[in-house]
């Protein structure tokens, strides 16, 4: 009995001495870990980790992406030089050292980036104290690793894994893990995915295909060992006979094993026939996957594209107007798409020569799909209907506010609903060539002018010269500047600094950076102004 | 300007017509012909206060020809159909070789057509639309500066005007005269001689004034007033 205490009470002594520790340890974690979740130098280290490993639109990550490719290539081609020759030390080195230790590094910050434990730890914690409940450790760590976890067995972190692998060279047979080196060049490339996105659409047909196939394969392979056992010194295992039954069925026919028996010969006649349909069955499924996708495919290499841009248009609608809008400009030196719900008008388009996908504007998905935070992106809602016009202008603003919005709309009494809506610009093709209408009534010499003007195509084009920091004109007084010299009017300034427009500047005024000036002349003589006063000083 | 003498009849009260009448009103002509062929719309034209207002079948030459037109008048064709505007223009131009005819087309393909039938002046509905997207996308300041002669936001405007005798101007270069201290921009002329063609100041215009020239300046409402008071004067005035 006391001896009993005495072990209770030794026990009781250690289990209060190891909760100390424990608790100690604990309180160590979570000061760490909060630490480091407020530090924020690791915050912008992580960022910008992440960024050079993940951010396709990061100019460095180009760079990096290079560099990798390189390795991975010299890698793979010590691998097939060494077959053949002895390796010279230095390439060893390399190989063994220098590749696998930048692919380990590699994997390692990839790992870091791929899910965030501090933060799961803190979160723990602050649940904890404000639910006045224990913290726990383990069950914060557990979710943290499994996320890591669920990192890890993502096919591309397996790959990863087992790229590093080569380099332990007691074992030759890893060597062979050197292609695995090969197949992280899959991260580089778009198609894999696709490719496999595809076929996992047509999964269930594919599926039954393989079961198919594989029952057949194993009725022939069972079929000729037993027949042929015996007879055949080619066929020594079940082994072999499923290769047989493989390379039969494929209609590939080595030749090295061959059936004997009249028996096994009809066997080999069957499944050679099983073959040949399920080959051309699995060719068919896999084609018509590919038809079928080939469209979406498009479409998202053209949005991809556009995304990487700074600044592009979405063009809702391919009508009268939208048509027009490309007949303005001669080369067309901007991006953009065209969507339109019906596919007849989208055939027109890109009939005509422009990219344009069927979607439906007025979805959140549509809209979703374009790279809003990184360009400058403005919608033109152009169809028919006002109330799609309002909704795809409510959509778009709903995406982000910073989309500009230039809205066509059928009548002035609609006019308040696009403004309500966020609409930036709203046009209204009716009032707008009334009035130009009623000009041409009313000053029948003046419209000519006035129309040259607005439309920019005659000898009087009004247009806009940017005060460029290292232009000619920055830091010169209006009266320094030659207008007449180039046969220019000035017309006004948009003083940046004080957001106001002045008609018919002053002599004195000083052009300072983002000034704009408004000047009209000819055509040519605005672009030779633009050239001669944007040109750098020497 | 000439806004009394000249006549303006307009075919056609339909959704442009519409918008056209109500524009041409609020700019103080009142004294336009309105013709409509459909019972709907000349009623509305009625209804919207426009007492001259006449119902007929403009496909019916003869009806063409009794309306008193003289060789002022404009000649607007607004009708909403697209085929009966070409069919009018057409009827319009064979009637009265001489006159104005101006029209509004509502689609790229009516736009040549209505060319080919002979109207003076075409105004394509979307071209002017299109535009005036690009320019807001490419000039978004200048296009706000040239909003306003429409809207009149900013109280800036285009006038013609007419150099008169015993002006101080009379046999001055144009290269000698600072519009700037009147506030006002000069940006071209109109030649009387060549068919009331318009020449900008930008083609390298060099050109001595004469009494009856006219001149296009851009300016302030007020400054052109007060300019066209000064101009009156024989002898220029130190300071304004």
């Amino acid at each position: 009995m006391l001896r009993f205490r005495s072990i209770l009470s030794i026990f009781e002594k250690y289990r209060q001495k190891s909760k100390r520790f424990i608790d100690s340890v604990k309180h160590r974690l979570i000061t760490w870990a909060v630490k480091l979740d407020n530090s924020r130098k690791q915050k912008e280290l992580r960022k910008r980790v992440e960024d050079i490993l993940n951010n396709p639109s990061n100019p460095k990550k180009r760079y990096l992406d290079i560099f990798i490719i390189v390795l991975i290539i010299s890698s793979v081609f010590i691998m097939i030089y060494e077959v053949k020759h002895p390796l010279p030390l230095w390439m060893d080195i390399y190989d063994i050292y220098f590749v696998s230790l930048i692919f380990l590094i590699e994997y390692i910050l990839r790992l870091w980036i791929s899910s965030d434990m501090t933060s799961e730890f803190v979160e723990e914690y602050n649940k904890a104290t404000f639910l006045g409940r224990e913290f726990k450790v383990l069950p914060a760590l557990a979710r943290g690793l499994k996320k890591k976890l669920e990192f890890m067995i993502t096919p591309a972190a397996i790959i990863d894994l087992l790229a590093i692998l080569p380099a332990y060279r007691p074992l030759r047979v890893l060597r062979i893990f050197v292609l695995f080196r090969f197949l992280k060049l899959l991260r580089y490339t778009r198609s894999i995915n696709q490719f496999v996105e595809v076929l996992s659409n047509k999964r269930f047909e594919l599926l039954t295909l393989l079961l198919l196939l594989l029952f057949v394969m194993m009725t022939g392979a069972i079929a000729i060992y037993v027949l042929e056992d015996m007879r055949n010194p080619d066929i020594k295992s079940m082994f072999d006979a499923i290769y047989w039954s493989l390379v039969t069925i494929s209609t590939v026919g080595y030749g090295d094993i061959s059936p004997v028996s009249d028996m096994g010969r009809v066997i080999a006649m069957i499944i050679i026939l099983f073959g040949i349909a399920m080959i051309s069955f699995a060719t068919s499924v896999i084609v018509s996957a590919f038809s079928e996708k080939l469209h979406t495919l498009k479409e998202e290499r053209i949005i991809d594209e556009i995304n990487k841009s700074e600044e592009f248009l979405i063009i809702c609608g391919y009508g009268q107007m939208s048509k027009m809008f490309f007949r303005q400009f001669s080369k067309i030196d901007f991006k953009y798409i065209i969507l339109d719900k019906n596919p007849e008008r989208v055939k027109e388009a890109l009939h005509d020569g422009y990219d344009a996908i069927v979607d439906d504007a007025s979805r959140h998905e549509t809209l979703a799909r374009f790279d809003t935070n990184n360009s400058r992106v403005t919608v033109m809602c152009m169809t028919h209907d006002d109330v799609e016009n309002i909704y795809i202008t409510l959509n778009a603003k709903n995406i982000s506010p910073k989309i500009k919005v230039i809205a066509r709309a059928g009548s002035e009494n609609i006019v308040n609903k696009y403004r309500r809506a966020g609409a930036d610009h709203i046009l209204l093709p009716n009032e707008t060539a009334s009035t130009m209408m009623a000009v041409a009534i009313m000053r029948p010499t003046m419209y000519k002018a006035i129309d040259a003007i607005f439309s920019g195509k005659n000898v009087a084009m009004l247009d806009e010269v940017i005060v460029h920091s290292h232009g000619h004109l920055l830091g010169k007084k209006i009266k320094d500047i030659d207008f007449k010299h180039f046969k220019l009017i000035p017309i006004g300034i948009q003083k940046q600094n004080e957001k106001r427009f002045i008609f018919n500047p002053d002599p004195e005024i000083v052009l300072e950076h983002r000034d704009v000036l408004l000047v009209m002349g000819d055509k040519r003589s605005i672009s030779y102004f633009i050239e001669i006063s944007c040109k750098d000083r020497c | 300007m000439n806004k009394g003498k000249m006549g303006i009849i307009l075919f056609g009260y339909g959704k442009f017509g519409r918008n056209v009448a109500r524009t041409l009103k609020k700019e103080g002509i009142e004294s336009m012909l309105l013709i409509e062929s459909d019972t709907e719309n000349y009623n509305k034209a009625i209804e919207d206060g426009f007492d001259n207002v006449k119902l007929m079948d403009v496909t019916d030459d003869a009806n063409l020809e009794e309306i008193a037109v003289t060789e002022e008048d404009q000649l607007v064709c607004l009708m909403d159909d697209d085929h009966l505007n070409v069919f009018l223009v057409l009827s319009l131009k064979a009637l009265y070789p001489n006159n104005n005819v101006l029209a509004l087309s509502d689609s790229i393909y009516a736009t040549s057509k209505l060319k080919m039938a002979g109207a003076d002046r075409v105004i394509d509905l979307y071209s002017v639309s299109a535009n005036r997207i690009y320019n807001i996308l490419r000039k978004p300041i200048a296009t706000r500066f040239l909003d306003g002669f429409t809207d009149g936001n900013h109280g800036y405007n285009f006038r013609q005007i007419r150099i008169p005798e015993n002006s101080f101007l009379h046999e001055k270069r144009l290269d000698d005269i600072d519009f700037r201290r009147y506030g006002i921009i000069f940006i071209g002329m109109i030649d009387v001689e060549l068919a009331n063609s318009f020449i900008f100041v930008t083609t390298g215009l060099e050109h001595k004034l004469d009494a009856g020239d006219i001149i296009v300046c851009i300016g302030h409402c007020e400054d052109l007033d007060r300019f066209e008071e000064i101009i009156k004067e024989p002898e220029e005035e130190c300071r304004i």
